[in-house]
Formats: C-alpha cells, sequence, structure tokens
C-alpha cells in the first residue's frame, strides 16, 4: 500500500506561519523540533516532517479505518546527512519514506514495505498543465497542494 | 455560550481558512473541517491554537485528534470550559 503527500512550499508560505507560538508542539513530537532546531532550513525540515507524516497517515488511515488528527502521534524518524529516506512509527506499524525535495515543493512516498519506493513510479503536474482525468489513471494515491498535483503508481 | 454561540464563533475562527463561502454560510454541527470547509490539515492546527486563544481553554492531543467536525469541537470546548470552571 502507498500514500504520498505534497506541499508547495510558496502556498505554505503564506498558508501557514509554523513559528507561531503553539504550532510545532501540536504537531512535532520533542525529538522531530530537535531536527527543526538544528536544522540550517527549518522551514524545509517543517514541510518535510509534515509530509511525511500525511504519507504515512494516509495509509495508516486505509488499514485501520481510523480518522483522527493526532500528527505527535506519527514519530518521523530521519538522518541528518540524508533527508530523503525515513520512516514513520505509528502505534506499532513503520512506514517507509522517500521523499523528493527542492526548492518549489517537497513531495514523499509512504509505503509499508522497506525499499519498495524504489519501484513506485511518481507523476507530478504543476499548474496550469494539471492532468485533468487523473482520476481515471488508477493512481495509488493522490495529492493537491497548491500549484502541484502529484499521482503515485 | 449557549451551542449556537459557540457555532458563531467557530465559525469566525474558521473563515481565513476555507475558500468555501457556501459551505462556511451553512456551518452546522456536523460540518467537517476537511471534507467540508476543505480546510488544509496543516490550517487545522491553527484552528485548534485559535480555539484555545477565543476560548481560553488548553486542548489536549487526545481531545484535538477528535476535532475533525463542529460538533466534536463544541463537545471540547463545553467540557474544557467546565473543568476550567470547577477549577
Amino acid at each position: 500500500m502507498l500514500g504520498n503527500d505534497i506541499v508547495d512550499l510558496k502556498l505554505a508560505k503564506t498558508q501557514s506561519n509554523w513559528q507561531r507560538s503553539g504550532f510545532l508542539n501540536k504537531i512535532f513530537t520533542k525529538q522531530e523540533q530537535f531536527y527543526i532546531r538544528s536544522s540550517e532550513n527549518p522551514d524545509r525540515l517543517v514541510w518535510l516532517l509534515w509530509s511525511m507524516k500525511e504519507a504515512a497517515y494516509k495509509i495508516h488511515n486505509r488499514i485501520t479505518g481510523v480518522r483522527n488528527f493526532a500528527p505527535t502521534s506519527l514519530e518521523c524518524s530521519i538522518r541528518q546527512e540524508d533527508l530523503k529516506k525515513g520512516a514513520v512509527c505509528i502505534d506499532a506499524e513503520t512506514y517507509y519514506t522517500e521523499s523528493d525535495i527542492n526548492d518549489d515543493y517537497v513531495h514523499t512516498v509512504a509505503s509499508c514495505l522497506k525499499n519498495h519506493c524504489v519501484n513506485v513510479k511518481t507523476a507530478i503536474y504543476k499548474a496550469p498543465n494539471l492532468l485533468a482525468d487523473y482520476k481515471n489513471t488508477s493512481a495509488a494515491c493522490v495529492s493537491h497542494h497548491g500549484r502541484y498535483l502529484a499521482l503515485v503508481y | 455560550m449557549n451551542r449556537n454561540e459557540i457555532i458563531e464563533a467557530i465559525k469566525l475562527i474558521v473563515k481565513p481558512y476555507t475558500e468555501d463561502v457556501a459551505a462556511l454560510e451553512s456551518i452546522n454541527e456536523s460540518t467537517d473541517f476537511i471534507k467540508d470547509l476543505k480546510i488544509n490539515s496543516a490550517n487545522l492546527v491553527d484552528v485548534v491554537l485559535d480555539v484555545e486563544e477565543k476560548f481560553s481553554i488548553e486542548i489536549d492531543n487526545e481531545s484535538m485528534a477528535k476535532m475533525l467536525t463542529v460538533e466534536a469541537t463544541i463537545a471540547i470546548i463545553e467540557e474544557k470550559m467546565n473543568s476550567n470552571a470547577g477549577k
């Protein structure tokens, strides 16, 4: 099973103020806040960790049928020397993530299986060139934010 | 504050985070922040923080987990305000 999440960094800048008092505490664990604080680019770390949680939640929600808003229960682990590969733990489950990070967006693919992400086909479209009939392409997961539409197969 | 007044307060709080004017106008107890108002999930944190400020309450993670609808939010506000009043 796959989950994905894209964050349009331009929209995120105006849509969310993560420096607002209390914001990080509601979303991130102490360890994740440490990653953010010790990063040269905290803004990028915030959205990387957020997209990891969202991508993992999309799988977990389908498996368990539980819908909730408990971002701190999804615990991200990353290696600071290579931010692309990570894992997200929730309850007894682990989801493995691979992220694409650039100046425009962060896109994360999550999978139940380790190293599964290498076999995943990803398609990212940018407005105005969005794929209108993406619902007919039988994507395993779809994420849409700001200018971007991301599909995984 | 009665339930209608709480709904009105919630409506004002969520207004900056939704572009769906029609859904906002018809807000009621069964309104879902994400499904109906299309609020971005990162902005749901802002809604939680705004509710905390507006009602002078503290929303723990366990309560926040349930805060997906207006109905659940009213229940949390009432519960926290009652426990504040008892202090």
